[in-house]
């Protein structure tokens, strides 16, 4: 359906074609995307077990400086002419040896059980107690998922070595000249730029982002709560015994039984404050933007203002006017209005003050957005509307909301996934409050999954129930993102560039 | 009916002026609080009454001071230095980055997109301790290198907007430089970068303003070393317990001074910013 | 062949890296001590008179302290002291560097080998920082140092399974009753409806920070639910020991509360407890419960009509009830990663001792845990001291908290002075065991 398809139809029934195009649409796109999934670790397993017969192969057709590639990296391709190549994949071996050597193994040697010495203090002869050192499961666990992640790198450097050195062999004996060094370095910048491009950031986010990560999600899996924090203690592996925990719903106060209310204001709450943002940050963004309003710089500066404050200034600031005494209370009380304790007396309320709140913070941003797309619309649709004799609040509805939805759709989801995750908010203004539902557990009413999350590692210390909410989180962020994103016009759209 | 008609249209913008005034008052009074309340005599974290009683500078001197273990001097100079350096790595790896996606082809650059756009998702607060104990194997920690190395090490995944924004140049330009013999490299440099003036302001404000935010991480990766905090890190120490109610005031002093140079730089660059995040992000 | 060269840039980049790690690799890593500071103990203290244990020996000793901010004038010159006193045995070069006592542990367990040596900390921590290792035992002569000069309530602080674990440096972690003697009389800050009695005639407001489970565990405790330390449940987790209680009684006196606090609903403020000072610069606060850390700001306030008293009594039935709070102390405590224990246990020792306590209770208005600082003319004149050291009677120790006894608890004052509903006895029934269940996380 195009848009003007789309524009023809009355408001009930866009709805109805959205709602049931999502729905109808979802089974598929679920389904290709965990057959994406699927394929993704198909083609993982598939150029693991080619590389291995490759690897072999090589092994029992190529010579005997070949064969020495395998013990020695880089041997081949520095007899073949290809001395820089040959020294590089050189380091790489001497560099693997030592970092194994030095701190490695000792780390992975430990992996399976996460250590079983326990630290522990001994009396000594003078009668003050000393030190018997132990392992340090948490060290244990990042230090040697370091070890498994340089290994595999290294593995894969290695395999590489075996084909270059084979590949120059063929050359070689084909009486073709191998390429210099300074050659290849060359097609770095412009054949296999990409590369170039490439290497530092994916080395950085492997390092500083996925490494974390893996170890973060390794923790969902073991014991390490508040019970087993190291060094006086070590942890574990347990399965899925964690994930158990979260989704046993039992009777009073349990993880299960908060981590089905706060998903059900997570989603209450992105919800909301997606659309109250999109609309209203919409809706101001055409008034400053309509051609007969003057001024429009001095209207879209006071509005921006508030981006350019640093956020958690001005969450502070929101939390200290809302206070019982604080200055909006102060001015309520002049209008001879009663103080109303905004975060501390119902949910409701509490609830109500972020979401408006979260509205000062974000409407800016979406008048900022929006503002060039908006002056997009086609005029005409306007002009027909009005000889129709449509007021502005039904050109609004039927023109610019659906076009706007139309275009914007993977922006939304993006928004909206942001929203789920939006910790500032929540924590600098509420820290979760209030509670008056006792059945809680560690957490309070305006606590969104995420920062629920934070308490749990901060407060309580129950890591290991933290990451597997993390992960479940996570999933479905990157579930929806991902479908929306594959899904989205400038996804398909781009292959036509090539 | 002509008359009507115009009428009409005053009548709407005059509502519209209103409704704006009003909204604009609104969005902007909480900043003219702590502006105010930033010169506030009297009184400790809150007082009674909206407009202060008595003014003075005291609470900007004392900023100046070095008073007790507040150096906010010094925190601003370190926030300084880490948001120039990681504003810099963040610029190059976004725009190599989203460049690479959005320019070059290559086998399973499809993958590399996807992976990219999830791995931003993961609530961080967990991977905070695996980053401390990464940064002390290499004797990092307390050191404002780890700082910037944790502001800018995962910026390539921000490479959505800006990958937007390439989109948008004609790729006729790329093939004609290829033609007349250019390498990608050139292309990159000579050709596309002088073209991406707003979406390259996008990212270097973006990026800027990023460690000026942060209050989570600064606290595990510096711990006791205050000559190091950064200016976040300070005010959040300020209003503590422990602090709050002789500190108070500075705090809102404080920010007054951090907000200022942000909102200049934003206000000044304000088209780029719209231009940019709307040819690369808003549109599907 | 392409893919080689791909690798080029990953080898180098990864021998960057592993150099990196290489490089500290076997100084702080070795293989067979993965923690240093193990062998340097063993050293015996008694045949030369060395309190050091020898550790001065091989040059200069660096001691890291951590203390509060308003502290560390006196802790420097104190630390200086130290150093002099032991200049025979050796060259002890002490750092002192500003960290709040409620932060210290968290810091602590982060990673405790950037941590200081000697290390103040609130007494609610003990548990956390000795079941992760990171606490010296206290033993032998310095056993009998501690209990000899310090009361008996600080030194239970400071034990945990039958053994001492720190040295305590104070007796006033608390919140007792501060208020402005133009409108709230002694005679009335005696009981809780005087209290209010007194701020509704003056329109002012009565402060609680009735939420969080530190001051809303009075609401429990008055009632007889006290803790007692922590038990190991089924699964062999230390989980919070509730004291036997009468559900009767508790139920009752929870009643008494939230009528209380619901017909004085337009008095009571419930609030941070920096409302109580502001409250009193402001003139709009005549009565508050407030914390040991903040009565000179109080005292700055409101000058001589400053009012401190322990915690009023609430009319349970017709028995006037005190309210009974938690009580906490500041401990000083030994890193197990220092390199100098015998050094940094005589600092904490001599920090923790009768000299430096005097002087901290003199300069400081902190409230000594030392039995003969305590008896001191300095405490007995200073009407704030007197106060909270009294109300050590009628208190529970902040001992064996659990971490997940907080939240709940808070939740549970929440409920308490809800100032729109009236707690009826079912209600008041569920509420103990959902609070009693959540802290224990059933």
């Amino acid at each position: 359906m195009t848009f003007i398809e789309y524009r023809s139809l009355t408001p009930a029934q866009r709805v109805k074609y959205k709602v049931t195009e999502f729905f109808s649409l979802l089974p598929g796109r679920l389904k290709v995307f965990f057959a994406a999934i699927g394929k993704f670790f198909k083609n993982i397993g598939i150029a693991f077990v080619e590389g291995l017969k490759g690897y072999g192969k090589r092994f029992a057709a190529g010579d005997m400086s070949t064969k020495l590639s395998y013990l020695v990296m880089g041997f081949g391709n520095f007899t073949r002419g290809q001395v820089g190549k040959g020294i590089a994949f050189l380091a790489v071996e001497i560099a693997y040896i030592l970092f194994m050597w030095n701190f490695g193994l000792y780390y992975l040697n430990k992996f399976d059980t996460l250590g079983t010495q326990l630290a522990h203090q001994e009396m000594g002869a003078n009668g003050r107690p000393y030190m018997v050192p132990g392992d340090n499961s948490m060290l244990i666990l990042l230090y040697g998922t370091l070890a498994i992640l340089i290994t595999i790198v290294f593995v894969a450097i290695y395999v590489a070595n075996t084909k270059s050195a084979y590949e120059a062999e063929l050359n070689h004996k084909a009486g073709k000249k191998n390429l210099t060094l300074k050659e290849e370095l060359a097609d770095f910048l412009d054949g296999k730029y990409h590369v170039t491009l490439l290497s530092i950031p994916v080395l950085l986010i492997s390092v500083f982002t996925i490494l974390p990560l893996v170890f973060m999600i390794l923790i969902a899996f073991t014991n390490y709560d508040r019970g087993h924090v190291p060094p006086g203690n070590l942890f574990t592996w347990v399965g899925l015994q964690t994930f158990r925990d979260v989704f046993k719903v039992s009777e009073g106060a349990s993880k299960g039984y908060t981590f089905v209310e706060l998903t059900k204001w997570t989603i209450v709450w992105a919800i909301f404050a997606t659309f109250s943002n999109y609309i209203v940050g919409m809706v101001l963004a055409l008034m400053i933007n309509k051609k007969s309003i003057k001024f429009k710089a001095l209207w879209r500066t006071l509005f921006v203002i508030t981006i350019a404050v640093p956020q958690f200034v001005s969450l502070l600031l929101m939390r200290q006017i809302l206070q019982v005494d604080g200055p909006l209370n102060v001015i309520l009380g002049y209008l001879g209005h009663e103080p109303i304790n905004f975060f501390n007396s119902t949910p409701l309320v509490a609830r109500t003050a972020v979401i408006v709140v979260n509205m000062w913070v974000g409407v800016p941003y979406t008048i900022l957005q929006t503002s060039g797309i908006l002056m997009n619309i086609p005029e005409d649709l306007y002009e027909s509307a009005r000889i129709d004799g449509a007021t502005p609040v039904v050109q609004f509805f039927q023109i610019t909301l659906p076009y706007m939805l139309f275009v914007t759709t993977p922006y939304l989801i993006q928004t909206f996934v942001g929203n789920i995750n939006n910790f500032n908010v929540i924590y600098l203004l509420t820290n979760g409050g209030p509670n008056k539902d006792a059945n809680l557990y560690q957490a309070g009413q305006t606590d969104l999954l995420v920062t629920w999350l934070f308490k749990l590692t901060m407060d309580s210390n129950d890591y290991n129930t933290a990451a597997a909410v993390g992960i479940l989180v996570f999933i479905v962020c990157a579930t929806l993102s991902l479908i929306t994103f594959n899904l989205s016009k400038s996804s398909r759209n781009e292959e036509e560039f090539s | 009916m002509i008359k009507s008609y115009k009428l009409q249209r005053t009548i709407a913008d005059v509502v519209i002026y209103v409704i704006l005034a009003v909204l604009g008052i609104i969005w902007v009074s909480p900043l003219v609080w702590l502006l105010l309340h930033s010169f506030r005599a009297e009184g400790g974290v809150t007082v009674p009454y909206v407009f202060p009683k008595q003014f003075t500078l005291d609470n900007y001197k004392a900023l100046f001071q070095k008073n007790g273990v507040f150096d906010y001097p010094r925190w601003f100079l370190n926030t300084f230095v880490v948001a120039v350096f990681s504003c810099i790595i963040s610029t190059l790896s976004i725009l190599m980055v989203s460049y690479t996606f959005s320019r070059l082809r290559f086998k399973s650059r499809k993958m590399f997109i996807n992976i990219g756009m999830v791995l931003g998702m993961f609530p961080g607060f967990m991977t905070m301790i695996a980053l401390y104990y990464l940064l002390k194997a290499m004797n990092l920690t307390q050191t404002l290198p780890a700082l910037v190395i944790c502001y800018s090490a995962g910026s390539g995944l921000g490479f959505a907007i800006s990958k937007g924004f390439f989109d948008t140049i004609p790729r006729a330009l790329d093939e004609a430089a290829t033609i007349d013999g250019a390498t990608k490299n050139q292309i990159f440099w000579q050709i596309i970068l002088p073209m991406s003036k707003p979406i390259l302001v996008y990212t270097v404000l973006t990026s800027f303003i990023g460690p000026w935010c942060d209050f989570i991480l600064v606290r595990i990766i510096m711990g006791d070393k205050r000559d190091n905090y950064t200016v976040a890190m300070g005010l959040q120490k300020m209003i503590d317990k422990e602090y709050t109610q002789v500190y108070f005031k500075q705090f809102l002093s404080g920010s007054v001074l951090v907000a200022i140079p942000i909102t200049i730089l934003f206000l000044r660059m304000q088209n780029y910013y719209v231009e940019g995040v709307t040819a690369g992000g808003v549109k599907g | 062949m392409r893919k080689t060269k791909r690798f080029c840039a990953i080898a180098l980049a990864a021998m960057m890296t592993a150099s990196a790690f290489a490089g500290c690799g076997p100084a702080t890593q070795d293989p067979t001590t993965p923690q240093s500071g193990g062998e340097t103990t063993t050293t015996s203290a008694d045949d030369s008179g060395d309190p050091l244990g020898g550790e001065g020996a091989n040059g200069t000793i660096n001691l890291k302290v951590w203390g509060p901010e308003a502290v560390q004038d006196i802790l420097k010159s104190e630390c200086a002291t130290f150093s002099e006193n032991m200049k025979a045995y050796g060259d002890v070069q002490i750092e002192v560097v500003p960290q709040g006592e409620a932060d210290s542990a968290t810091a602590v367990l982060t990673d405790p080998s950037a941590a200081a040596d000697v290390f103040g900390f609130a007494c609610d921590n003990l548990d956390k920082l000795v079941t992760a290792g990171a606490l010296y035992e206290v033993s032998g002569a310095d056993k009998d140092f501690v209990t000899t000069n310090n009361s008996e309530a600080s030194v239970n602080a400071a034990t945990k399974d039958e053994k001492i674990w720190a040295y305590p440096e104070t007796g006033d972690n608390s919140y007792i009753l501060v208020y402005n003697k133009k409108y709230v009389s002694d005679d009335q800050a005696k009981t809780l409806e005087g209290v209010f009695e007194a701020c509704k005639a003056a329109n002012k407001k009565f402060v609680m920070d009735a939420g969080n489970g530190y001051y809303a565990c009075t609401f429990m405790f008055t009632a007889g639910l006290k803790i007692e330390g922590l038990e190991k449940n089924a699964d062999g987790d230390d989980v919070q020991k509730f004291s036997d209680y009468d559900e009767a009684t508790v139920v009752k006196t929870m009643m008494a509360f939230s009528k209380l606090f619901t017909e004085n609903k337009d008095i009571f403020l419930n609030g941070e407890t920096t409302k109580v000072v502001d409250g009193f610069k402001s003139d709009t606060v005549a009565a508050g419960i407030d914390g040991s850390w903040n009565f000179a700001n109080a005292k700055a306030a409101l000058g001589d009509d400053a009012g401190f008293a322990v915690l009023p009594t609430v009319n349970v039935d017709g028995t006037a009830t005190p309210l009974v709070n938690m009580f906490g102390y500041k401990l000083l405590g030994v890193n197990t990663s220092t390199q100098y224990p015998n050094t940094a246990i005589e600092l904490a020792k001599f920090l923790s001792g009768e000299e430096c306590q005097k002087e901290r209770a003199e300069k400081l208005n902190w409230g000594p845990s030392n039995k003969v600082v305590a008896e001191s003319d300095i405490c007995k004149s200073d009407p704030a001291l007197n106060a909270i050291l009294a109300q050590q009677a009628n208190s529970v120790p902040q001992v064996g908290v659990a971490p997940t006894f907080w939240s709940p608890v808070g939740t549970f004052g929440t409920k308490i002075v809800d100032p729109d509903n009236l707690l009826t006895e079912d209600a008041a029934k569920e509420l103990i065991k959902t609070t009693i269940a959540n802290v224990k996380d059933e």
